[in-house]
């Protein structure tokens, strides 16, 4: 019996988008799109997608799907606008016999990105899928060879999941650099250097696990979907790989003047999923490099400007207000390095390596053991102006450095991670004790 | 059991030269001169570690790499090149390390000791 033949409650998909998905019958490839009122940039990403699917998958049935949580109209709109399909002629690419098909569905529950991409997974299920791909709706700098390199590592390698490889500018990414990519490798013992990077590929199997996992009413589901999706690939055992897509195009980000809801969705997701894989990370030591395929582009990312005087200022100023909190948090050692660094001048701030890992560690424990009866969102409060200080250091470190030299630092950060997790071991195992015995 | 390294590497001299370094470890070790023969070997002998020359004719190190990764997806790969160049080419991350060749083999022992106690 193949997994269409089991029962299964699709709860994301809505009755019209249903029946559509049982007229096209089967698709061997699906692009997911989940999109949220972004009519105007995702013109592109369709295009691009089918171009994609028609110059490297010719022979196969492909659906895009846009999952969307916003105006719904608008983004019909802006996919009826494509109908004249000129961009195949300017591109040199045949249009296929069969077209491929784009369906665009408002999902059902709870607003997301979680569950645009739960009615993703489930439209593809229906559908008896062989390979699939995520996609950001506001992508700019996507290219028909994104398709490929997202969708050949499951369809001709049998590979469960496929992560992104940008190349980014030094300052792009760090929550990624800071946070999400040496907790990664220190946790679970995978290198995925794009661990939330929005655009994955992904097998069938993969996403009938991902269905079958009681997350999707939870912040992790709605919020922290791409760290989810790949924590779970890497603890599930999936076969990985990461591939080249080139530069990745969107508004920059400046960490000391817009701090987006995203560092409190990644960081929750990372700690509390902490908690449903100890037996797993616990046992972890060192880490494991992840395959990569494509070909490197030598164009440079765009440069992005960072004001490190700004985040140590951000760092002295918001410290003090979170005092309460670091003293339930921060080891007592911590906490008076912390002070300490405090202050210091301008000319000689720096948050060392040590310091920046065993505070993230300490965190980590407090956001899911509530010491204090804190609340997740007091701990994850607290971790920023940290955060401030260690992305202050970072630039500082790295200013006359160019991208390469860069990334050596961040990789050398990852080791120090993953040799101080004994510390982290050793005080969560201490803390659950205390907590079982009271 | 003593864990079982294969050498992949173009120039008899090195060869023979890790064989000597890594025998005196304690290791079994198993050598490749090109990269093809390093993929058969891999298969058949089922070495614990491969240390993986770049510039070999025929195929070179990172794409033999890329392979490794392909048919054996967790065998551990440490690079070792005379040229730190590549060090920097995007394809050389899905190497455990990597190492610029040099007559002190401490790097390299010390690496290989990290990694197969993982």
């Amino acid at each position: 019996m193949s997994s269409r033949d089991i029962p299964y409650n699709f709860t994301a998909i809505n009755e019209e988008a249903l029946e559509k998905l049982k007229e096209t019958g089967h698709a061997d490839i699906i692009i997911g799109i989940p999109s949220y009122n972004n009519a105007k940039s995702i013109g592109r990403v369709i295009k691009a997608a089918e171009l994609g699917l028609a110059k490297y998958f010719p022979s196969l049935k492909g659906l895009i799907i846009i999952s969307e949580g916003g105006n719904i109209e608008e983004t019909q709109r802006a996919v009826n606008a494509l109908t004249d399909k000129h961009y195949f002629e300017n591109a040199f690419i045949p249009r296929p016999e069969n077209e491929t098909g784009i369906l665009v569905a408002k999902y059902l529950g709870p607003s997301g990105k979680g569950t645009a991409v739960k009615a993703i997974l489930e439209a593809g299920k229906f559908l008896g899928f062989r390979a699939g791909c995520m996609l950001d709706a506001d992508l700019r700098s996507i290219s028909p060879e994104w398709i490929e390199m997202l969708i050949a590592p499951v369809a001709l390698k049998n590979f469960g999941f496929v992560t992104p490889y940008y190349s980014r500018h030094k300052y792009d990414g760090t929550i990624t650099n800071m946070i999400a990519y040496p907790m990664t490798c220190a946790l679970y013992g995978r290198r995925v250097r794009q661990p939330i990077g929005g655009d994955f590929g992904f097998s069938p199997e993969l996403a009938e696990s991902l269905l079958a996992k009681d997350v999707w009413e939870s912040d992790i589901a709605r919020f922290g979907i791409d760290i989810w999706m790949t924590t779970t690939a890497i603890c599930e055992n999936f076969r990985i790989c990461q591939s080249f897509l080139g530069a990745k195009l969107h508004d920059d980000k400046d960490p000391g003047k817009d701090l987006s809801p995203m560092f409190r969705q990644v960081v929750g997701t990372i700690f509390s999923l902490m908690e449903s894989y100890e037996g797993k990370w616990l046992q972890v030591k060192g880490s494991r490099p992840t395959a990569i395929f494509g070909f490197e582009s030598e164009a440079a990312p765009k440069p992005i400007e960072v004001d490190p005087e700004n985040l140590i200022n951000k760092f002295k100023d918001s410290l003090p207000l979170c005092m309460t909190v670091l003293k339930e948090v921060l080891s007592p050692e911590n906490l008076q390095k912390v002070e300490e660094i405090a202050g210091m001048d301008h000319a000689l701030f720096e948050l060392p390596e040590e310091i920046w890992i065993k505070s993230l560690f300490d965190f980590a424990i407090a956001y899911t053991k509530s010491p204090g009866g804190l609340g997740p969102d007091d701990v994850i409060e607290a971790l920023v102006p940290l955060y401030y200080a260690k992305v202050a250091s970072f630039v500082r470190k790295t200013i006359n450095l160019d991208s390469h030299q860069a990334e050596e630092i961040i990789n050398q950060q990852r080791y120090i991670f993953e040799k101080l997790k004994p510390y982290l071991a050793e005080r969560w195992g201490l803390d659950h004790k205390r907590g079982v015995t009271g | 059991m003593k864990k079982k390294i294969l050498v992949v590497d173009d120039e008899k001299n090195m060869r023979l030269l890790f064989q000597e370094e890594l025998t005196d470890e304690g290791y079994d070790v198993i050598l490749a001169d090109r990269g093809e023969t390093a993929l058969r070997m891999i298969r058949e002998e089922r070495p614990d570690l491969v240390t993986l020359d770049i510039k070999m004719p025929g195929e070179d190190g990172l794409s033999v790499l890329r392979k490794i990764r392909e048919i054996e997806y967790d065998l551990p790969v440490i690079i070792c090149s005379a040229y730190s160049v590549y060090k920097s080419d995007f394809s050389a991350v899905a190497a455990d390390h990597y190492v610029v060749k040099s007559s002190n083999f401490d790097e390299l022992k010390s690496k290989i000791r990290e990694i197969l106690s993982y």
